[in-house]
């Protein structure tokens, strides 16, 4: 495996490059050879496909990818290459499985197959959306941990500290970590789940001394949580982010990389997507020698997860990744629309199937493209983990059937969603309990999905 | 080859993302005499728009587009030269930049290539960009707009600190002063006394044409 010096070694002295000139003439121009190499098609007719043959194509399009291009340096503007022999004996020494989580609370992250039975790990949440308050904050996360099937924590992120926006690399944008570290372990213990893991590190600590000064254990984060670090979109890397992957590696705690190719952005259409989104999954085992995998694929227009080319790029990806190799992804959905939607639940249910039945796990959810202050409920995260247990073991043509069925409901409204309300209008913050509209909407949309073939645990 | 040829052949290349046929076309209307205001608005700028309609529909991607406005800026410098320095055809000068501590640059760089598309002069200032510098800049180079992006929560308030510092300065009323990126809303935008605030690219260029024609009754 590939040491974290030896990475540093190669972003000292690989070969020069201008930003510009890789993601433009390296990325992007690679990936559109690869995919036609490759001949890998979207055929929107089929989003969840059944078609292993597919998905391996896709993987293999990522492997020749990833070792011709490689992830570049923003710092040292070099070219970080691996040889073939240190690609595959990274994917073959990845962890197979992480524990995560403090006594009762403590599970292990297996990685799944294709129509898998076992349950997907269920990391339910925010996503590190803008809260307004420490009161919405904790009502929102003990509302976040309360849900049965969470197998761990995605905070929201705080955007002010006594009443004074955050500042980048400021003393409070190391406030707010404290606090949202403080606040997140405090409204689990308020839940009763003292011991559920964070798996978004600190949703505010954008810089790495942020990050660094909020690890420190007196403020409540454990080297059982999971720390995210992102990785820019086209493959590019930086000394903050790697400080992050050091101060992480160093407590000896899971690094989870987090990344989001845009369809339409530097890797093209659904194919390029779908073949990026692989090959970042090589990146972040070799560069940040991450544990566990946070993909999720955005539209550049509707910055949402659930237009029909963005299910098959989850879906094919995550087929990729699943089919051939133990590394432990989870997806990431956003949705357009907003909570006390009927759409809302329709997107979360489709983006979901389609990543369950495909062999990940799930992250639930960034809500309303997740950048309204407030706009999120435990609700979605809610309906989200009850879809995806009850579609573990579904066949993908059956899938496939569903997903178009709940695509026809929305895909018209896409680009101009209702954006519903926000957490203090859709339920009562004191008791955590959603409002009777918001249990009618959840009511019937859990119907319409059982009529459409969902068999729900409850 | 008629005029018309000629500027079809300019727009054409624009839309092929060709440079070396921009450039090319771009010399052989200099050399032919082509009128070269009409060759930038018929030629090149009717190519940049056609190619912004495209990634509008998502019929080419991020990768097209930057390399079309890059075409389109070569032939622009050439024929912009023979332009007598008194008839101006820009509609705008735009210092752009992602606000300090915050790093990520897709967003603001197809604003940018849309403003560029639609005749709008822009200084792109990257990301990471210091404060003072967006003022600076736009002193320098006598710019009417100054555009802040941000795409995390906790650097949004970055775009607050510019106008700060404008107003502090004594500069505030000098620019229209537009926002935009992932976390951005109309609310946030109003709050904190911004010009414009636009939720696409597309928009946002439909708004920098709307406040510059404002500014300039």
């Amino acid at each position: 495996m590939v040491t974290f010096l030896e990475v540093m070694e190669k972003a000292l002295s690989g070969k020069p490059c201008s930003e510009r000139d890789y993601t433009l003439k390296i990325f992007a121009a690679k990936l559109k050879e690869i995919v036609k190499e490759h001949d890998i098609e979207y055929n929107p007719d089929v989003l969840v496909p059944s078609d292993n043959g597919l998905a391996d194509d896709i993987f293999n399009a990522a492997f020749d990818f990833f070792v011709e291009v490689g992830g570049y340096c923003k710092d040292t503007e070099r070219i970080i290459k691996f040889e073939e022999d240190e690609v595959k004996q990274g994917l073959r020494t990845a962890p197979s499985k992480v524990v995560f989580g403090d006594g009762q609370d403590s599970r292990t992250l297996i990685p799944r197959k294709p129509e898998d039975k076992s349950p997907p790990w269920c990391f339910l949440g925010a996503g590190g959306g803008p809260v307004s308050s420490e009161e919405t904050f904790l009502s929102l996360v003990e509302g976040y941990a309360s849900i049965p099937e969470a197998n761990s924590i995605t905070t929201p992120a705080l955007t002010s500290v006594n009443g004074l926006r955050i500042r980048p690399r400021s003393p409070l944008e190391a406030l707010g970590a404290i606090r949202n570290a403080v606040l997140a372990r405090e409204a689990m213990k308020r839940a009763g789940r003292p011991g559920l893991p964070i798996m978004n590190t600190l949703a505010t600590a954008e810089s790495a001394t942020s990050l660094a000064i909020a690890l420190h254990p007196k403020h409540g984060l454990r080297t059982t949580d999971g720390y995210m670090i992102a990785i820019m979109d086209p493959m590019v890397v930086d000394f903050d982010r790697f400080n992050k992957v050091f101060a992480v590696l160093s407590l000896n705690a899971p690094v989870g990389a987090c990344f989001d190719p845009l369809m339409g952005g530097y890797s093209g259409g659904p194919e390029g997507t779908a073949v990026a989104n692989v090959a970042y999954h090589f990146l972040a085992t070799l560069v940040y020698q991450a544990s566990w995998h946070l993909p999720f694929p955005l539209h550049i227009k509707y910055v949402c997860s659930s237009t029909p080319e963005l299910l098959w790029v989850i879906s094919t990806s995550g087929q990729a990744i699943s089919r051939n190799t133990h590394l432990l992804s989870l997806n990431l959905n956003y949705t357009a629309a907003g909570p006390l939607t009927k759409m809302c639940l329709y997107e979360t249910a489709a983006s979901v199937m389609a990543a369950v039945v495909s062999g990940l796990s799930i992250e639930a959810l960034g809500v309303a493209t997740n950048k309204y202050e407030d706009r999120m409920t435990p609700m979605e995260p809610k309906f989200s983990a009850e879809v995806a247990h009850a579609v573990a073991g579904m066949k993908r043509k059956e899938a496939n059937q569903i997903v178009k069925d709940l695509l026809a409901k929305y895909m018209d409204k896409i680009a101009d969603p209702p954006l519903g309300k926000k957490y203090q209008e859709c339920f009562d913050i004191k008791s955590g309990k959603p409002s009777d509209k918001y249990v009618e909407i959840y009511s019937k949309v859990k119907e319409e999905l059982k009529d459409l073939g969902v068999k729900f645990q409850h | 080859m008629s005029e018309e040829e000629i500027i079809g052949k300019l727009c054409e290349a624009v839309v092929a993302c060709d440079m070396n046929a921009v450039v090319k076309a771009a010399k052989e209307a200099i050399e032919k005499g082509v009128d070269p205001v009409k060759a930038i608005e018929n030629g090149l700028s009717k190519g940049a728009r056609i190619i912004g309609d495209k990634f509008e529909r998502l019929e080419i991607f991020l990768p097209e587009l930057l390399i079309a406005a890059d075409a389109m800026k070569a032939g622009l410098d050439l024929l912009l030269a023979k332009i007598p320095k008194d008839k101006t055809l820009k509609k705008g000068t735009v210092v752009c930049g992602t606000v300090k501590g915050d790093i990520h640059e897709i967003g603001k760089k197809i604003v940018a290539a849309l403003l560029r598309a639609n005749g709008f002069e822009v200084y792109d200032l990257g990301a990471d960009v210091p404060t003072s510098k967006f003022i600076e800049e736009a002193g320098k180079v006598g710019a009417d707009i100054i555009g802040l992006s941000a795409l995390m929560s906790s650097t949004l308030a970055a775009q607050k600190d510019v106008i700060d510092y404008l107003k502090a300065v004594g500069e505030r009323e000098r620019y229209i002063v537009m926002v935009g990126g992932g976390p951005t809303t109309q609310e946030w935008a109003s709050q904190i006394g911004a010009d414009g605030y636009a939720t696409t690219a597309p928009e946002a260029v439909k708004l920098a044409l709307k406040m510059t024609k404002k500014m300039r009754r």
